[in-house]
């Protein structure tokens, strides 16, 4: 599935450029993850814990970043294996526009999901897929900007 | 199945204590999501805490002008119930529909709202009829409990002993189940009386269960299904699917709010 959105940070586009490549800022960010640890500048390893509903498992992957445009763009993925609980990857091409000393993060994501964990959940993919999304980004804004902001996120 | 321990308090306070010794304990109630979600490894609890046997879980009575049903009460049992279905008759039909017969046997009140599929049904009466939630420290209104996909406004350690749904008005539940699991496929609960309309769509939203604010407010100027002409959700908010498109969603969802208001005029009220 695709997910695109876009969410103003009031925060100027050096900052937010900064932090998107600041490991810590990104373990605060993704939902569930436990461990974020620097492998290269722009490679990570790391455990996520996927709890929605009655499901729960842990996922052990990397997270690489890649097409590096600094400070405009780049393209984050991440994959992990969940054990008997499958597998799953995404990734989301990022970029940032200045305006009027905010600036616009927008985003373009794709998420995956394999084996028993979207057998089961087939029905709800797309929502869960977009929820995360949606608290990745969100997680992100109250990070880098004091004041919370607006969300605009929809699936296609 | 992998190791865990299974306890079977019988006090409300021991199992909140179980709870709070063990974060990784989950509540055990009719097991009928939970049980599968094991038996698949998608969870691997440390503890299982049965509700079973804790007194005051179950059963249903009416105090003045409201319905308590217990949290751990059967859908079969609320189904069956004269007490519900002479009281709020619409409820009654509503747990009769949810799954199969043994989902109906075993599952309970209280472990369909605790867990909010969004495409489960009781929340839909919940929110429709404008229940409180009653829990072991505090009494939530449906409006505050449910907050998203198989979300609630529960704290890890709190436990659900009952429902309150207020008695009164004219309610009636429209649903298209999956031909496969009877999930609602798109669900509209539709209540009128004194205060108002409600109009409470489970299945089709991207956040589970919520209150249709255009079609509540069409209605309460004419409770007519011709009153929604027009009207329509939009199919980006609505759960995408194997199953069905988020526009055939929100297409279903305004079908089954007709059907459900149709219903009520049918039965020669309002």
């Amino acid at each position: 599935m695709d997910l695109t959105g876009s969410q103003r940070i009031e925060a100027p586009r050096e900052a937010v450029w900064r932090a998107l490549n600041d490991a810590d800022v990104l373990r605060q960010c993704i939902p569930g993850c436990q461990e974020l640890v620097q492998a290269s500048p722009t490679e990570f390893v790391a455990k996520v814990v996927l709890k929605i509903g009655p499901v729960k498992a842990t996922f052990a992957g990397a997270v690489t970043l890649s097409a590096l445009d600094p400070p405009n763009a780049y393209h984050i993925a991440g994959e992990g294996q969940g054990g008997v609980a499958g597998f799953a990857k995404g990734g989301a091409k990022v970029w940032l526009v200045e305006e009027e000393g905010a600036t616009i993060l927008h985003y373009e994501a794709q998420a995956n999901v394999g084996g028993k964990i979207a057998q089961l959940g087939a029905r709800l993919i797309d929502s869960t897929s977009k929820k995360l999304a949606g608290e990745f980004f969100g997680a992100f804004s109250r990070i880098v900007s004091p004041a919370p902001a607006d969300c605009v996120a929809h699936a296609e | 199945m992998f190791p865990f321990t299974y306890h079977r308090p019988v006090e409300l306070a021991s199992a909140h204590a179980l709870l709070v010794a063990n974060e990784d304990a989950k509540l055990l109630a009719g097991g009928q999501t939970l049980i599968a979600t094991l038996k698949q490894r998608l969870a691997s609890p440390s503890d299982l805490v049965d509700l079973a046997r804790v007194p005051g879980l179950t059963g249903m009575a009416r105090e003045g002008e409201a319905l308590t049903i217990g949290a751990m009460t059967r859908h079969a049992q609320v189904s069956a119930s004269p007490l519900v279905v002479e009281a709020l008759p619409a409820l009654a039909e509503l747990a009769g529909r949810i799954g199969d017969p043994a989902v109906r046997n075993r599952g309970t009140l209280g472990g369909s709202i605790a867990n909010n599929d969004p495409s489960a049904d009781y929340p839909a009466a919940c929110l429709g009829l404008g229940a409180a939630i009653v829990t072991d420290r505090r009494v939530m209104a449906a409006g505050d409990f449910f907050l998203g996909l198989f979300e609630t406004a529960l704290e890890p350690d709190e436990i659900i002993v009952s429902v309150r749904f207020p008695i009164g008005g004219w309610a009636a539940y429209a649903k298209f189940a999956n031909p496969a699991s009877r999930y609602a496929m798109a669900g509209a609960f539709v209540w009128k009386g004194e205060g108002g309309v409600r109009v409470a769509i489970t299945g089709a939203g991207q956040n589970g269960v919520f209150r249709w604010g255009a079609a509540e407010e069409a209605l309460a100027a004419d409770f007519r299904p011709a009153a929604l002409e027009g009207l329509a959700l939009d199919g980006d908010d609505m759960i995408a699917d194997i199953h069905g498109s988020g526009t055939y969603r929100a297409h279903l969802a305004g079908v089954m709010t007709r059907r459900a208001v149709a219903r009520i005029l049918e039965r020669g009220s309002p």
